[in-house]
């Protein structure tokens, strides 16, 4: 029997299970070693178990954390999908403040109507078994683990630096061109995908195992920005992991 | 050896006329500052006076990512990828470059020999070019001067603006057939050609500085700064190491095998399963890279393996620069001696 798979989104943009319906000359080919049993954006259809259930979206209220262990309970495999779903992504900037200040600025005086928690990696609160990252993940990446995962092989981890992908493809170094880039801390697999265009890394696929935080502030202010400024570029996607 | 004169605004003409024997590689503009090794489409798009490519030439012998071969699930089949041989001619390679090749000829080629790194080599003519040294360069301090011939088939010597071209090998005589655009002369010496960066000891001295180094505060010191990129191994033309992975298409039936360069300088160069890691912290990888340049190999070959390009340093985020790292060791150890003598 194919395995079932699911999808869920929790506080995001919905911007990376969407492309999966983005998929268009590998969807048939995928649908040949998955069955799709509950997926709010594609179908109505719900189901009770779930092989591989894919979270997208960071736990941030007291229902989305009820929730995501209902569906923990009713998984074998869970995978969590895109940056805001592996360490809090961008809306873990809220954390940054203090939680009344937010709640008062989103929503004013109703701001008693709405329960509300720091953003937290799904990983904060139920077991995660896999995770793709990126924001949006890259539609490679997916099908990679997808694949591994029907196949029952380990999916590829990603431990370098976006540099080395950004190094394979001979770019000119963005320092060179007078920016200031998140390349050497933040996790590859990207292929580099931004430098490669010109645009420096915003450090979407988060930080690398034990990373040199200071010696990062050290090469960002040496090249013209100022620490706040450089701790702000740190934190865009990593608030959850960089204590400053 | 014969030496003939050429006006710079022949040499297109020359580029031009090598072509006949196969596809020249040589280094073009690329991006705001920078160069590298490309085939050339228009011979007036190759640059003569560059520092150095982003890439060393090692690029077109040992791809970064190269396919080793083709695999069939179903089937349970293989297919290796063999490369054809092909005449290629590389012009415009700075001395250095030329001396990591043949470093990399060792690397490659002895023990059991990387069948697809010799086809490439074979049939391939090398055409040299002298280069006036910018702050990062420092390959006299390992051995390797401006004009150092070895390697090449032609060099082009530059002087007062246009260049001397040395014919040193029959290979180098076949490409020049036919061409008539140049006139016999007497070889001369250029003297101010002068390298800014130097390690202070000869290199035949750094395998004893090395022998002490080993518990150095120096890599401490280094290891901080270090942000981790990899990109002074990744650009660095003596390095070899690579990483291998299979890759399923999504149909789940066939794949393909790839090779890509590694760098000793990455966290997960060293992690073994079960989740070990020989090299963990950033001094251990730092020492590493540097004893791969000055101590294991050149123990053995009696050369340095490095050859004083000066990418690792021109390309570090962190400004972090290898002949200061040595001469800071060099530094110690004096210290160290001095030290040892005084208590005696």
């Amino acid at each position: 029997m194919k395995p079932q798979v699911a999808f869920f989104d929790f506080t995001s943009c919905e911007g990376c299970q969407l492309n999966k319906l983005n998929f268009e000359n590998d969807l048939l080919d995928i649908l040949k070693h998955v069955d799709l049993v509950e997926f709010r954006e594609a179908m109505d259809d719900k189901a009770d178990h779930y092989d591989i259930a894919f979270i997208e979206g960071s736990i941030s209220s007291p229902s989305c954390v009820e929730r995501i262990h209902d569906i923990r309970r009713r998984s074998t495999t869970l995978v969590a999908l895109g940056a805001c779903a592996v360490n809090g992504g961008v809306n873990a900037m809220k954390n940054l403040h203090p939680i009344d200040e937010v709640r008062e600025t989103v929503y004013g005086d109703d701001k008693y109507l709405f329960a509300t928690l720091p953003a937290m990696a799904v990983s904060s609160v139920v077991k995660v078994d896999y995770e793709v990252r990126g924001c949006p993940m890259t539609q490679q990446d997916f099908l990679r683990l997808l694949i591994a995962l029907v196949l029952g092989k380990q999916p590829p981890k990603y431990g370098s630096p976006v540099c080395v992908e950004c190094k394979l493809n001979e770019n000119e170094c963005l320092y060179n061109r007078g920016m200031v880039c998140l390349g050497p801390i933040t996790r590859g697999g990207c292929e580099a995908a931004c430098p490669s265009v010109g645009q420096f890394c915003t450090g979407c696929r988060g930080l690398l195992d034990n990373p040199n935080l200071d010696g990062m502030l050290e090469v960002m202010t040496s090249h013209g920005i100022s620490l706040d400024e450089a701790k702000k570029r740190m934190l865009l996607y990593n608030s959850n992991e960089v204590q400053l | 050896m014969e030496c003939f004169s050429l006006l710079r605004s022949d040499v297109p003409a020359l580029i031009d006329h090598v072509g006949a024997y196969g596809e020249v590689v040589a280094p073009h503009g690329k991006g705001d500052v920078s160069y590298s090794f490309e085939v050339v489409r228009d011979s007036n798009d190759v640059v003569l006076d560059y520092n150095r490519t982003l890439l060393p030439l090692k690029k077109l012998f040992l791809p970064p990512v190269e396919k080793l071969m083709d695999f069939s699930l179903k089937n349970k089949s293989f297919d290796p990828v063999e490369v054809a041989i092909k005449p290629k001619v590389y012009f415009g390679v700075h001395s250095y470059e030329m001396q990591s090749i043949l470093r990399l000829d060792h690397s490659m080629l002895s023990g059991s020999a990387e069948s697809n790194y010799f086809k490439r080599r074979q049939e391939s003519r090398f055409i040299g070019i002298s280069f006036t040294p910018d702050e990062f360069h420092f390959s006299e301090s390992v051995g390797i001067l401006i004009e150092e011939m070895e390697g090449f088939d032609l060099f082009l010597n530059e002087v007062d603006g246009d260049f001397q071209v040395y014919v040193l090998t029959d290979h180098g005589q076949e490409l020049l057939q036919g061409f008539t655009k140049m006139k016999a002369t007497q070889p001369e010496i250029v003297e101010e050609r002068k390298f800014k960066k130097k390690i202070r000891y000869h290199y035949n001295r750094l395998p004893r500085v090395f022998q002490y180094a080993y518990h150095s505060d120096v890599w401490a010191d280094v290891a901080e700064r270090c942000v981790g990129c990899g990109a002074c191994t990744l650009t660095c033309p003596t390095c070899f190491c690579f990483d291998v992975q299979d890759e399923v298409t999504v149909a789940a039936e066939d794949g393909m095998r790839q090779r890509s360069w590694d760098s000793c300088m990455l966290t997960t160069f060293a992690e073994v399963a079960g989740g070990e890691n020989f090299r963990e912290k950033a001094i251990n990888r730092t020492r590493h890279r540097l004893y791969r340049k000055f101590k294991y190999i050149t123990d053995e070959e009696g050369l340095p393996w490095c050859v004083g390009c000066g990418r690792c340093t021109a390309f570090c985020p962190a400004g972090i620069s290898l002949p200061d790292i040595v001469n800071d060791l060099i530094q110690e150890d004096e210290k160290a001696q001095y030290h040892r003598s005084v208590r005696v």
